[in-house]
Formats: C-alpha cells, structure tokens, sequence
C-alpha cells in the first residue's frame, strides 16, 4: 500500500525523472513521423517533457509510440494534467492547508525556465521576430505557467513592450497574492494600513533611488564615450561631499568673519563647486594616464584601465584619510524642514490613508538629482559639444571626420562623470555620515544600476535607480521576517540584477551609445 | 705636559666614540637603552570595513603610551633599560584579515606581547593563534563574552585554552553581557513594556542584542529585533517598518557601531521615532564622542547612550592628561578604547618588568595575573586566572583574565551641541550626575 508519505516522494520524484527521459528520447521518434507531417525538434521535446512530466512512463511510451498524437489538443491535455500533478505535489511539498494557488509560487520559475528555453528556440525556428521573445516567455512562464505556450506558440506573435509590461505586472500582482496569503500580518499586506504603507516604502524608494541615479549617470556617461568602467568613481563621489563639505566650512568662517555674525553657507553653493573641482581633478587624471591608453601605447588596455581606475580610487580613499581623518562629518541642512508630512486622511469608513513621511533634505537632494539629470540630456542633445560626446560614443572614427576630437571627447566624459560624481556626493553629504571609505557601497550600487537601466544609457540610468531604489526600499519594508529586512536590503536589489543579467543582457534601456 | 695629557684624554674619547657603536647599549637622551627592544603588537582597524576611527584612536594611544614608557627610559629588566617599538597590524575589522595580521605581528614582527583589537569577530579569530603562539595578550575593545570565556569553557568545538595550565589572552574591556546588564537594568527602571533592538549583523551586536532580548523578556518586556549590516547608510525603508507598527515602542536600543550608529539615529530623529515623549532613544557608545555627534546627528538631542569606560567626572590625573593629549592631537574627547589601548600597554609593560623577562611569556602571563597598578580607568587586577582558577558557582565564565571593574554607565544629553563632559550621567544611580536616571525630551534636569 502506498501511503502519502511515498506516493509524494514518487510525484516529486518521479514527475521530473520523466518528464527527463521524455524530452531525451522525443527528438527519436522523428522517423515514426510520416514525412508530410513532419514536427519540429523543440515541438517533440516539449511534448516529451510534458507527456513524462504528466502522466509518467505511461505519457512518455505513448508519445513516443505514437509521435502522431503530438496535436494542438492533446498538447493542450497533457499541459493541464501536467498543471494538475504539479500543483498538487507543490501544495503537498509545502503544506496540505495552503490554497492550490502556491504552486505558482514554486511552479512559477519551472515554467519560466521551460518557456524561456523552448520558446526562443521555436520563434528561431519558424523565423518569427525573436526580439523581446526570452524576457516574455520568462516573464510569462513565471506569471501565467503554460498558457504562455498557448499565446505565443502557435502565432508567434512580436512582442512589445506593452508584452512585458503586463506580463511582468501580472507576475508581481501574482507574487503579491502569493505573498498576502502567507503573510497576513505583514505591513505590506495587512488592511487597513498597507495602501499607506505601500505607498510610504515606494516613496522612500523613489527618493532614495533618483539620488542613485545621479551617481550611475556619471559612471555610465564615461563607460559609454571611453569604454571604461572607472572603479574610481565611489572615490570621486567621497571626495565630491569633502570638497562642498570644506567649501562650506571655509566660505561659513570666512563671511562670519567679515559680518561679524555667524553665517552657514546652504549645501546647495557646495554642489557646483565639488562638481568644478572633481571635473578638473577627472580630466587631469584621464589626460595623464587614460590617454596614453586611448593612444594605442599600452598593450593591454582593458586590464589596464580596470587596474589604473583602481588605484587612483585607493589613492584618493587613503589621501582623503589622511588629510580628513576617519571621523565622520556631515554638512548643516538644505532646508530646515525635518520632515514632509501628508496627514492622515478617512477615505471610508473603513479605509484611511497616511500618514506618508519625507525626509525634508532627501526631497531636497531628489530634485537636485532631477535637475541635474535632464541638465545633462538637454546637454547631450541640444549642444553642440553635447553631441560631439554622442558622436564619439557612437564611432570615434566618424566623429574625427567630422571635425569632433575624440582625444578631448573623452577627457570630457570622464570629467564630465567624475564630475556628476561628486555633485551626487555633494547632495548626500547633508544626509549621511560622511567617512572616507563612504563610496564603496555607492559605487556596488552604481553598476547594479548601470547595468540594470542599461550601459551606456542615461535615462535608463535614471530608471534603474529608481527601480533600485524601490526594490531595496519595498523588499526591506515588506520581507516576511522584520528582523532580517534591512540586512537584505542590497541582496534584493541584486536579485533584480542577476534577472536582467539573465533575462536582459542589456539592461532595460540598453544600447551602446548614450 | 699639559698638552700631552689633553692629546691623550682626546685619543681615548675618539676610541670610546669608535666603540661606541658596537657595545650592547645605545644611548638615548637621558637613557640608555639595551640594544635589544621590546616589540608591542597593537591589532588595531585601520582600513574599512573595520571601525577606522576607532582603530586611528587605539593606535594613537598605543603609540603614546610606549612613547611615555620610553620617555622614562624604557622597561627595566635585570638593570638593563630596553626600548618599546610598536608594530602595527591592520585587522581591518575583518576576522580573516585580522587572523593574518597577527601572523605577520608574531612571525615578522616578533612581536613579545600583543595589545588593542577593536572588533569581537577579530578578537575571537585571533584569541586561539595568539594562545598558541605564546603571545602575552591584552585586548582593549572586544565585548563579546567569549573572548575571555574561551580561557576556560570549551567554545566553538575548541578544548578550553586553559587545559595547558597557561591562558595568555586577558581582557580589559567589559563584556557585551556587563554593558547589557546595565542598560537593560536601566530600562526596566524605566518601566518600558515594549522595546525595539537594532543590531549589526557581527560577532559584536548579534550576541550582545541577544543577551539584551533574553534579560527584557524574562522580564516580561516584549523585544523585536532588527538586524543591520555594518555601512548601510539608507535605513529609511526599515525605521519606516517601525512607524508602520500600531503599537510605539517605549524605546528603541541601538547595537550599531561606527558611523552607522550615526546615520541610523539621525534617521530615526527625522523620521519621529525617537527620542520623543513616547519612546526612548539609546544609541552606540559612539555618542560621546560629542563633536561628531552633534556634527553628523545634529537632531539627537535627548538620546541617551552607554558610556564604556570612567566618566569624565571621574578621571584620574592620568585621564585628564591622556584626555588633554587626545585632544591636543585630533581635537576630541579621548575614548574610552583609547584610554584602554594606552593602559593595555602599561599593563604589559608593568608585567614585563615585575616577570624580570619580555621573552619568557608564562612568567608575564603570571605577572599580569597579579597585576595591582592604577592607570587612566582606574585600578586593574584580574580576580580569576591560574592563580584562582575557580571561580564561584553563579560567577560566569567570562571573568576568567578579566578586569572585573570597568564602569558602565548610561548617559544622556540635554541640550543641543553639548559636550559629552556636561551631559548628564543618568544610570546607575550612584554615578548620576543631575538627580534622574531619565530626561523626558523637551524638558530639562
């Protein structure tokens, strides 16, 4: 007699082992298939797969005997028994009291992983427009299991964005269920509080991440004109808060000097200054040891300029030390407003929204980031300089036809990046604890960014960082154990990360040229 | 005559000055030094992700110390005077780090005696190598109570070091259970019924936040953790987790060091969490350093924090000379790992001269053992060691090599900008300074 314990063991067991053998021994039975109804290799394994998966040794003979029943309905059969075993050795993996619904949760990345294998492959094979086609069919796998198959299999239909957009919402509406379900209590979820909540944790997200973004432009600025990921750019935001830091403290005294009465400086006045000083300091420094490598006179050039990048950041981390000292400084204010508050308001009876609070100064930074940012586009794209940048970043051979010098393009760019830099350290300086070591948790989060929004892309820079932003902030705010929320906050933005590395290569907004 | 005589005394003076180099003593000063010296290992963080400022505080007073002690010709041993050198070893905070800078202190450096260690994870990564090197220690920083536990209960799957008959690692910091006692005393005198610990993810704050929840809650204080890696700066979306909760805590105790205990009470200041009517802030130690506080946590009026180490209404002529030294140098208050790290090395050195040895590390193990000195934190001895090996039932296993006397106290600020020597020391209560173990926020003493 067979008891739950080993029936379960067989289904998990099992189900796999055959659905292994089916997709290995398909693609065999091409010769049982008479010549005019010829079926594709990706076609056979699928039906392999999910013959094995279903109905075991059973599905795999017949499929295999009868390659013949490989048809719209019986594809259509095996996929929901196929959906039926699964969920129900899923609820009995986990718990018999949880809703049928959780085999979502652990079915969800198997479908993803069998759409994002097989899919791609037969759009390759019915010459279909395959563009987009691996992010949908993971995204789709994960959010709505084997249906995907039934949307994209037999049109292969081309995907747009709005594809992604919906299937990766439904995939986060689906997570978020999933998530209520077994999180009654959490914040996130637990009524009558989480629409406040939510919104509160997606707003500190947002903040958080634009002032990101700032710092990510810059990276991505110069990596998309020279080619060079600069690993020393947490330092040139560290030495961007020193500078307006000093500035300050220096232009406060002196003015306290000649009124006679106390006068602090607003950080704001900081912000251009570090950004002039960095700016020369990033452009001696690529005129002195970059250019020599743009100039053909090092031999290997991308090791070198990982390894020049680095060092200059060692140098101006303990030089900073050095100079500063290791004890944490911080600039006054922007505003004297602490905080921004939206009250609390009664929509219902039984629904209330608020209260949402904003760090006074971190809106403030916010909208300096902003600034700065579209300053940057509207530099890009409407100068002329701005455009010799996208030249160059587009071909350097064209843009020196055309009159533009690459040499100073890219003394430029990387000024220009060191430069926005630290006019992001510049406008976080009145919000943390500076220390000399401070840019290297920025700077991990700077290429988690670039990556993310895309190298080399600016607006996908902005996006990315708020994107991190609000993972960091909603996965901190909303991780089932409270205890472990805010020690994880950086793990779940590189989670994000390892998925659009994945799904993505090239970032949401990729492309090569700014 | 006359001029031959002079010829002579000249000849012989030229002779001593051309031997001179190649006699055992050196002269220095007013001393006369051995030509051998005396190296002194200071384990100190110098580089993140280890605590910089508190390491760059240490090595300072490491180095002041020895400079004194050479200053008053060095160590006396057998008639001989002989120079202390420090060589430096950056642990970087790190356990790994710190395990091979006590590597190359004992096998390049040679180190005689080992002083410092800032961080718990360091010291617990060390403690066993410096044992089995048989390098006289003296930590000045770590909490954690195992550290001197591990002289004689088995931890970690490793024999007890004591089973040798010599334990070379003593201790001069309190332990995580010392300082957590006092605080949580102080709590409960306060009556709060529902407190939030924050702790950094280290061999420091996790067993420190421990112990903390295991007193509160027996009794009968409800605690919720939560835990925070070391040089986060952003803590908005967690404290945002804390006001999201209906029930307000009636105090949020921080186990953060560095310049995250920094941003994390300036952020919870921001936000209203705390301090407020409602809730009671207490944060790192790291507040007493008042300038950086009130530099980097301009909204922190009103917390209170522990203060390790003697109170500065209580300094001896040594501390306020240390003290008047420390600021001389960075402008600061000294604290309270500074003044230990310079009495680490006094210790050491006091031993060495009563072992009459600075190579025989059993006979300095005995003399620190003994030791009965009065330096800046008041007077040291070590009640349990080989030479009273067993301690009491009731007595925990930490108080093996350890100094069973340093203060703990919790003190809290008034006034914006004030300096840590006027912020009024609140508990316990013999050492309170202004009649109340609590300032309610807005009101004053």
């Amino acid at each position: 007699m067979i008891n739950d314990a080993s029936l379960l063991l067989w289904l998990i067991a099992a189900g796999p082992l055959w659905a292994a053998i089916g997709l290995y021994v398909m693609p065999r039975s091409q010769r049982k298939i008479k010549r005019d109804e010829e079926i594709s290799q990706s076609k056979l394994q699928i039906a392999g797969l999910i013959a094995g998966f279903a109905l075991g040794p059973v599905g795999v003979g017949l499929i295999y005997l009868l390659p013949n029943l490989i048809r719209r309905a019986t594809l259509i059969l095996g996929i929901l028994i196929a959906v039926f075993v699964s969920s129900q050795v899923l609820v009995r993996v986990s718990d018999p009291n949880v809703p049928s619904v959780m085999w979502l949760v652990l079915a969800g990345p198997l479908w993803a992983a069998l759409a994002s294998y097989f899919i791609p492959r037969h759009y390759h094979e019915v010459d279909a427009d395959d563009n987009n086609a691996l992010t949908a069919a993971a995204l789709g796998g994960f959010a709505i299991g084997p249906l995907i198959f039934a949307l994209m299999w037999k049109h292969s239909p081309k995907i747009s964005r709005d594809w992604i957009i919906v299937l990766g919402s439904l995939g986060a509406w689906q997570i978020y269920t999933i998530f209520a379900i077994n999180n009654p209590t959490n914040p996130c979820v637990a009524a009558p509080y989480h629409a406040t909540y939510l919104t509160q944790q997606t707003a500190n997200g947002v903040v958080i991440g634009t002032i990101y973004s700032l710092m990510a432009v810059g990276l991505t600025l110069i990596y998309s004109v020279q080619g060079v990921i600069s690993f020393a750019h947490g330092q040139m935001y560290m030495i961007g808060g020193y500078f307006s830091y000093y500035f300050l403290l220096h232009a406060g005294n002196y003015l306290s000097e000649l009124t006679g009465a106390e006068v602090s400086v607003n950080p704001i006045w900081g912000i251009p200054v570090a950004g002039f000083i960095v700016f020369l300091i990033g452009a001696v420094f690529e005129r002195g040891f970059l250019k020599p490598m743009h100039d053909g006179l090092i031999e290997r050039a991308a090791e070198y300029a990982i390894l020049i990048t680095f060092g200059f950041g060692f140098f101006l981390e303990y030089t900073t030390l050095a100079i500063a000292g290791p004890f944490p400084q911080r600039a006054d204010r922007f505003i004297e407003i602490r905080r921004f508050t939206l009250q609390r308001a009664q929509i219902t009876d039984d629904f209330a929204f608020g209260p949402i609070n904003i760090i006074g100064d971190r809106v403030f930074a916010m909208v300096i980031g902003i600034v700065l940012i579209f300053a940057l586009l509207y530099f890009l794209q409407r100068t002329w300089i701005g455009r010799g940048l996208r030249a160059t970043s587009q071909d350097k051979q064209a843009a020196a036809v055309a009159g533009i010098n690459p040499t100073k393009m890219n003394t430029l760019s990387f000024g220009l990046g060191s430069m926005l830099g630290a006019m992001s350290g510049a406008a976080l300086i009145p919000i943390f604890a500076w220390v000399p070591w401070v840019g290297a948790e920025m700077v991990g989060r700077s290429y988690v960014i670039v990556v993310l929004g895309g190298l080399g892309s600016v607006p996908g820079a902005l996006v990315g960082g708020i994107v991190v932003g609000i993972v960091e902030a909603l996965g901190a705010g909303c991780y089932p154990d409270p205890s472990k929320g805010a020690a994880y906050k950086e793990a779940f933005a590189l989670v994000i990360f390892a998925l659009v590395l994945l799904l993505k290569p090239t970032g949401l907004f990729g492309r090569e040229q700014i | 005559m006359k001029g031959k005589s002079l010829l002579v005394s000249l000849v012989i003076l030229l002779a001593l000055l051309a031997i001179m180099p190649l006699s055992a003593i050196r002269a220095d000063g007013h001393c006369e030094f051995a030509e051998d010296s005396i190296t002194i290992g200071a384990l100190v963080p110098l580089s993140a992700p280890g605590s910089v400022e508190g390491g760059i505080s240490m090595q300072w007073a490491i180095e002041h110390a020895v400079e004194g002690i050479n200053a008053d010709c060095g160590i006396h041993i057998d008639g001989s005077h002989y120079r202390l050198e420090v060589a430096v070893g950056d642990s970087e905070g790190s356990p790994e780090r710190g395990q091979a800078a006590v590597e190359r202190l004992i096998f390049e450096s040679e180190a005689d005696a080992v002083v410092g260690v800032y961080h718990s994870a360091v010291g617990l990564a060390t403690m066993t190598m410096l044992d089995e090197n048989g390098i006289p220690t003296v930590f000045s920083e770590p909490w954690n109570d195992n550290v001197s536990a591990n002289g004689i209960i088995e931890y970690d799957g490793r024999p007890p070091r004591s089973a040798d008959g010599i334990d070379h690692v003593f201790r001069i910091s309190p332990t995580s259970t010392m300082v957590g006692s006092v605080v949580v005393d102080w709590l409960l005198s306060l009556g709060v019924e529902n407190v939030v610990l924050i702790a950094e993810n280290t061999d420091y704050g996790q067993p420190a936040a421990a112990d903390e929840t295991a007193r509160l809650e027996a009794a009968g204080v409800t605690v919720t953790q939560l835990d925070v890696e070391l040089g986060t700066e952003d803590f908005v979306p967690i404290l945002s987790r804390i006001q999201a909760n209906p029930v307000v805590p009636d105090a949020v105790r921080l186990h953060v060091t560095g310049e995250t205990s920094l941003n994390l009470t300036q952020q919870m200041a921001e936000l209203g969490i705390a301090p407020t009517e409602d809730t009671v802030c207490v944060t790192n130690q790291y507040a007493f350093q008042s300038d950086t506080y009130w530099g980097t946590v301009p909204d922190g009026n009103y917390c209170a924090f522990n203060r390790v180490g003697i109170i500065p209404s209580l300094f001896n002529e040594q501390g306020i000379e240390l003290n008047e030294a420390f600021e001389e140098a960075w402008g600061k208050l000294v604290p309270s790992f500074a003044m230990a790290s310079y009495d680490a090395v006094h210790i050491v050195a006091d031993a060495m001269e009563r072992a009459g040895s600075f190579t025989d590390a059993a006979a300095i193990v005995d003399a620190i053992e003994a030791t009965d000195i009065e330096l800046s934190q008041g007077r040291y001895h070590f009640m349990y060691g080989s030479h009273n090996p067993d301690l009491p039932e009731g007595t925990p296993a930490f108080m093996w090599h350890q100094w069973p006397d340093p203060i703990v106290t919790v003190m809290q600020y008034f006034e914006p900008n004030q300096s840590a020597l006027n912020a009024a020391v609140i508990f316990p209560e013999v050492y309170q300074t202004h009649g109340t173990s609590y300032i309610v926020p807005g009101t004053t003493p």
